[in-house]
C-alpha cells in the first residue's frame, strides 16, 4: 500500500520535472547557430533566399522564440511530438521505428554487463590481492579504457572479416524473408558483436564497482560476526555480502540507462545498428529542433521511469528502506 | 597507370552503352541484386524534398524525366519523350510522350502528369527549378501525349534539364488536394511513397538500415531492367562501409561514399575496380572562397599570394589521397565543351607570394607575421580538417597567421552565406551540366543576396563578368558562346574571388561482378536499367 502511494507521489513528480527539462532543452537548442530551413538549403545546393524563408514560414521557425515554445509546449502536453522539419515526417513515428532497436541493443548489453561484471567483481573481491584479483582488475581498466568505436571495428575484422562467424552489422539480413523463430535467431546473430562492445565497456565498471563494494562490506561487523559462526566463505559471500554490495551496482544500472542515447551512438555508427542514438546524432548536425526535442523528452522519460524503479529495487534489495 | 586502366573500364562500359559489342565485352544477364552503400540515409525519395546526394542516388532509379542522356557531355537520348522539336527562335519545345508507359500504381502515364510536374512540383520546389525553368512561359497539352513548352527567351541547356533528379516527372495523381493547396509538397506521402515510372520501385524501407527497390515488370523497356532488386545498405561508419564492400557483402560504393584513405587500400584490390568517371555533367570543385568585403583580402596580390602559397598537387596526394586533380579555374577540366584546355596549372611559388605581399603594404611584422586572417572549413569529415591545417601551416610561412574556426554545417552556412562573418573557408559546388547553371550564381554581382547559400559571398563585383555570364545565359554553345567562357575564365584565374584549389573526384568503387555503370556524366544519378551483376 506504501509503495503504491509512493509510486502514485513520484510519477507526480515527474510532470514538472519532464516539463522543466522540455523547457531548458527547447532554450539550449536555441544557442546553436543555424536552424533547420539553412542545413535543407545547404542540402539543396542553391536554395534562393526566397525558398529559405518559405521553408522558415512552414517549419514556423520564423516566430519569436517565445512564440515558438508555447505552441511546443501546448503540444507536448498534448503528447504532440510534432514533425521533423528534415524528415517531414511525425516525430513520434521516427522514434518508434528506432526505440525497439536501442532497446533491445542496450537491454542486453545491460543485462549481460551486469551479470558478467558482478560475477568478477564478487570473485576479485573474494581472492583480494592474489593474482585473480590482479587479473580481473588490470582487464577491467583495458576495456574501460579501450574506445568502444576501435573495439568494435577490431571485433568486426576478427569475426567478421578474418573468421567470416558473423554478419559485420545491421539487425537482420537484408531481404531474407524470414519470420518468427528464424528471424529472432538472425537478430541474435546480428547482435552478438554490438551488444559484446558495448557490454564490455560496462563490464569493465560494473566489475569494479562490485570488487569495492564487497571489499567495503566484508569490512563490517555482520561479516565478522558471519565468520565468527563457522559460516563458509561461500555462504558469506553470497548470502551476506552479497545482497548488501549490490545496492551501488543497482544505483549505476539505474544512472547508467540514462546512456541509454549517448552511450549507444558510436556503437549504432560502427554496426550500422538501427537505434536512437543515430537518430539524435544526426538531428543534432541538421538542427532538427522538433525531432531533438522529441527524442530528449522520451529519453528524460526513459531515465526518469528507471530511476523509479531502482528506487523500488532498493526495498527489495534492502528491506530497511521503506518508501514514505 | 590507374587513369589508363580507368579510361579503359570506361571505354568498354561506353561500348557496352550504346551496343558496340566488344571482343571481350560480356552478354548482360538477367537477374540478381546489386547492393549499394551510403550514408547518411536518404530523407525522402524524391529530389524535390532534397537534392542531397542520399536521396538524388536513390530518387533517380524511381523517377524519369522526359530525356536520357548519353556520354560525359550528356547528349539528349528519348526517355520518357519519344522524339522532340525545337522551333527556329529556340522558344517552343514540343515533346512527343511515349505511349503505354505506366506509373508503379499501374495508372497511365500523360501529358497532364507532365505539366503538373514542372509547372507544380520541380519549378517552385526543386533547388535548381527557377533555373531550368523561369524562362517557360506556358506547359501546352494539347494531347495527353503532346508537351509543348514556351519560353520567354532561349535558354542554352533547356535540353539537359529533363534529368531524372533535375526534372523528375511525378503523378499528379500521387498528390492529394490538400498537399498540393496547403502548400505541404515536401510533406506529401508519396515523397516517402514514391510512385514513378522508373525501372525500380519501393518494396521495403527499414528506417536506419536498408530500403529494397524492386524490378518494375511493367517498364517501357523491353526486358529492362537486368536486375531484380537493387539495394541501399545504410551503414553510418566510414570504415565499417569498406570492410563490407571488401568482404562482398556491399557491391558498390558510390559518390566517395568511403573515406579518401579507405577508397586509395581497396582500389588497390583485384576484386574491385575504382573509377573517378561518371561524374563529370556535375562538375565537382572545391575552393577557398574569399570574403573581399576588408581589407587585406580585398586586394587582389593578397588573394594571388594565398594562391601561390598552396601546393596543390600535395593538397591531392597528402590530404585527399591522389582523389581529384589541381583545379583550373571555375569550369572543370572535364567539362568537354566549356572548358578552356589551353589554362595552365596555377604557379606555386613561396617567393613570389612573399614578394607579392611585400608590395602590397604588407611587411613581416613582430614575429614574422604580417598579419591574422580566420579560416572556416566545410564540416564534411576529416580531410577537410587536414587541409585546413595544412592550409594554416602554408600560409603561416609566408608571414600570414591563420586561426582555424569549427562549427557544424548549421553554423557554417548561417556564417557565409548569412552573416558574411568570415575571411575565407573551403566550399565545395557544382558546375552542373551547364556553367551558366553552377558557376555563374556564384561570381554575378546579382547574386550577391544575404541568406542564399552557396551564392556570392564574397561581394565580388565586376561589370564585366556580369556581363559576361548574361551574355552565355543566353547563347547557344558554338565559338560565340565558348569565347564568352574563355575570358570569363581568364578573369577569374587573374582576379581570384576564390581561390580555385581541386577538382575533387567523385570516387565510384564496385566489386568486378557489376556491370553496366558508366554510361554517361551524371551515371550514379541514371536509371541503372541496363546494370548487370554476375
Amino acid at each position: 500500500m506504501n509503495t503504491a502511494r509512493f509510486i502514485a507521489r513520484r510519477l507526480l513528480q515527474v510532470l514538472p520535472v519532464v516539463l522543466a527539462i522540455a523547457a531548458m532543452n527547447f532554450l539550449l537548442l536555441q544557442l546553436a547557430p543555424g536552424d533547420a530551413a539553412d542545413i535543407l538549403a545547404g542540402q539543396m545546393g542553391h536554395a534562393s533566399p526566397e525558398l529559405v524563408e518559405q521553408m522558415r514560414r512552414d517549419f514556423g521557425l520564423d516566430r519569436p522564440i517565445y512564440q515558438q515554445f508555447f505552441i511546443y509546449l501546448g503540444k507536448l502536453l498534448s503528447l504532440n511530438l510534432g514533425t521533423s522539419n528534415i524528415q517531414q515526417r511525425p516525430v513520434t513515428d521516427l522514434i518508434m521505428e528506432r526505440l525497439p532497436a536501442t532497446v533491445l541493443l542496450m537491454t542486453t548489453a545491460t543485462v549481460v554487463a551486469v551479470a558478467l561484471g558482478v560475477l568478477l567483481g564478487v570473485a576479485a573481491a573474494r581472492r583480494s590481492g592474489r593474482w585473480l584479483d590482479s587479473v580481473i582488475s588490470v582487464l577491467a581498466l583495458v576495456v574501460y579504457a579501450t574506445p568502444a568505436f576501435w573495439l568494435g571495428l577490431m571485433l568486426i575484422v576478427l569475426f567478421s572479416v578474418y573468421f567470416d562467424l558473423l554478419p559485420s552489422g545491421g539487425m537482420m539480413t537484408i531481404g531474407s524473408g524470414k519470420t518468427g523463430l528464424t528471424l529472432a535467431l538472425d537478430i541474435a546473430r546480428h547482435l552478438v558483436l554490438p551488444a559484446t562492445t558495448l557490454g564490455l565497456f560496462y563490464v569493465a565498471i560494473y566489475a569494479r564497482l562490485m570488487r569495492a563494494s564487497m571489499l567495503e562490506v566484508y569490512n563490517l561487523d555482520f561479516i565478522t560476526t558471519a565468520r565468527a559462526k563457522g559460516l563458509t566463505e561461500g555462504r558469506i559471500a553470497w548470502t551476506h555480502a552479497f545482497r548488501n554490495a549490490l545496492l551501488p551496482v543497482v544505483t549505476l544500472a539505474g544512472v547508467q540507462f540514462g546512456h541509454l542515447l549517448g552511450g549507444s551512438i558510436l556503437v549504432e555508427t560502427v554496426f550500422a545498428w538501427p537505434g536512437l542514438g543515430r537518430l539524435v546524432f544526426d538531428a543534432l548536425l541538421q538542427r532538427d529542433l522538433n525531432l531533438l526535442l522529441g527524442i530528449l523528452f522520451v529519453s528524460s522519460v526513459v531515465v526518469i521511469l528507471a530511476n523509479l524503479i531502482v528506487d523500488l529495487t532498493y526495498g527489495f534489495l534492502d528491506p530497511r528502506i521503506v518508501h514514505k | 597507370m590507374r587513369r589508363v586502366k580507368m579510361r579503359l573500364v570506361w571505354a568498354t562500359a561506353f561500348a557496352l552503352a550504346i551496343g558496340v559489342t566488344a571482343a571481350q565485352a560480356q552478354q548482360p544477364k538477367r537477374g540478381g541484386t546489386l547492393t549499394y552503400t551510403f550514408h547518411p540515409e536518404p530523407v525522402a525519395i524524391s529530389t524535390i524534398a532534397t537534392t542531397a546526394v542520399p536521396v538524388a542516388l536513390a530518387a533517380t532509379k524511381v523517377y524519369e524525366s522526359l530525356l536520357e542522356y548519353e556520354g560525359p557531355g550528356l547528349e539528349p537520348k528519348p526517355g520518357l519523350a519519344e522524339s522532340w522539336t525545337v522551333s527556329p527562335d529556340r522558344l517552343t519545345y514540343t515533346f512527343r510522350l511515349r505511349d503505354g508507359v505506366k506509373w508503379h500504381d499501374g495508372k497511365p502515364f500523360t501529358s497532364e502528369d507532365v505539366k503538373f510536374s514542372i509547372e507544380s512540383i520541380v519549378r517552385p520546389f526543386h533547388s535548381r527549378g527557377r533555373t531550368y525553368f523561369g524562362e517557360v512561359t506556358a506547359i501546352e497539352t494539347p494531347d495527353p501525349r503532346t508537351v509543348v513548352f514556351k519560353l520567354k527567351t532561349p535558354v542554352p541547356y533547356f535540353l539537359k534539364a529533363f534529368q531524372a533528379g533535375e526534372s523528375p516527372i511525378m503523378p499528379r495523381h500521387g498528390f492529394t488536394e490538400d498537399e498540393i493547396s496547403g502548400n505541404r509538397i515536401r510533406q506529401a506521402k508519396i515523397m516517402q511513397q514514391p510512385i514513378g515510372t522508373g525501372p525500380f520501385k519501393l518494396k521495403e524501407w527499414q528506417r536506419g538500415s536498408h530500403i529494397i527497390f524492386e524490378r518494375n515488370p511493367d517498364y517501357w523497356k523491353a526486358g529492362r531492367p537486368y536486375l531484380d532488386q537493387l539495394v541501399l545498405r545504410v551503414l553510418p561508419d566510414g570504415a565499417a562501409r569498406a570492410i563490407a564492400v571488401e568482404k562482398g557483402e556491399v557491391d558498390l560504393a558510390p559518390m566517395s561514399a568511403l573515406p579518401p584513405a579507405e577508397m586509395q587500400r581497396l582500389s588497390k584490390l583485384p576484386n574491385l575496380v575504382s573509377s573517378e568517371q561518371g561524374s563529370e555533367a556535375l562538375g565537382p570543385l572545391m575552393w577557398l572562397e574569399i570574403n573581399m568585403r576588408e581589407k587585406p583580402l580585398s586586394d587582389v596580390r593578397v588573394r594571388q599570394a594565398i594562391s601561390m602559397a598552396i601546393d596543390r598537387e600535395k593538397l591531392v596526394d597528402v590530404i585527399w589521397y591522389g582523389n581529384g586533380k589541381p583545379s583550373r579555374g571555375p569550369i572543370v577540366s572535364g567539362n568537354p565543351v566549356h572548358f578552356d584546355k589551353t589554362l595552365k596549372p596555377f604557379e606555386y611559388n613561396v617567393q613570389k607570394a612573399n614578394r607579392l605581399l611585400d608590395e602590397a603594404g604588407y611587411p613581416r611584422a613582430a614575429g614574422n607575421v604580417r598579419f591574422k586572417l580566420t579560416q572556416n572549413f566545410l564540416p564534411y569529415g576529416e580531410e577537410w580538417v587536414r587541409q585546413a591545417e595544412y592550409i594554416r601551416q602554408e600560409l603561416g610561412k609566408i608571414g600570414i597567421q591563420v586561426e582555424t574556426q569549427s562549427v557544424d554545417m548549421g553554423g557554417w552556412l548561417r556564417r557565409i552565406y548569412t552573416d558574411w562573418n568570415y575571411d575565407f573557408t573551403s566550399n565545395f559546388t557544382h558546375n552542373y551540366v551547364d556553367p551558366t547553371i553552377g558557376a555563374q550564381r556564384a561570381f554575378t554581382s546579382d547574386n550577391i543576396r544575404k541568406g542564399a547559400s552557396f551564392s556570392n559571398s564574397m561581394d565580388y563585383r565586376n561589370p564585366r563578368v556580369d556581363e559576361l555570364f548574361n551574355k552565355a545565359a543566353a547563347l547557344d554553345d558554338g565559338p560565340e558562346r565558348n569565347q564568352a567562357w574563355k575570358e570569363l575564365q581568364a578573369i577569374l584565374r587573374e582576379e581570384m574571388p576564390v581561390i580555385f584549389l581541386i577538382e575533387i573526384g567523385y570516387t565510384n568503387i564496385w566489386n568486378k561482378r557489376v556491370h553496366g555503370l558508366l554510361t554517361n556524366g551524371i551515371s550514379m544519378y541514371s536509371g541503372w536499367d541496363g546494370v548487370w551483376v554476375e
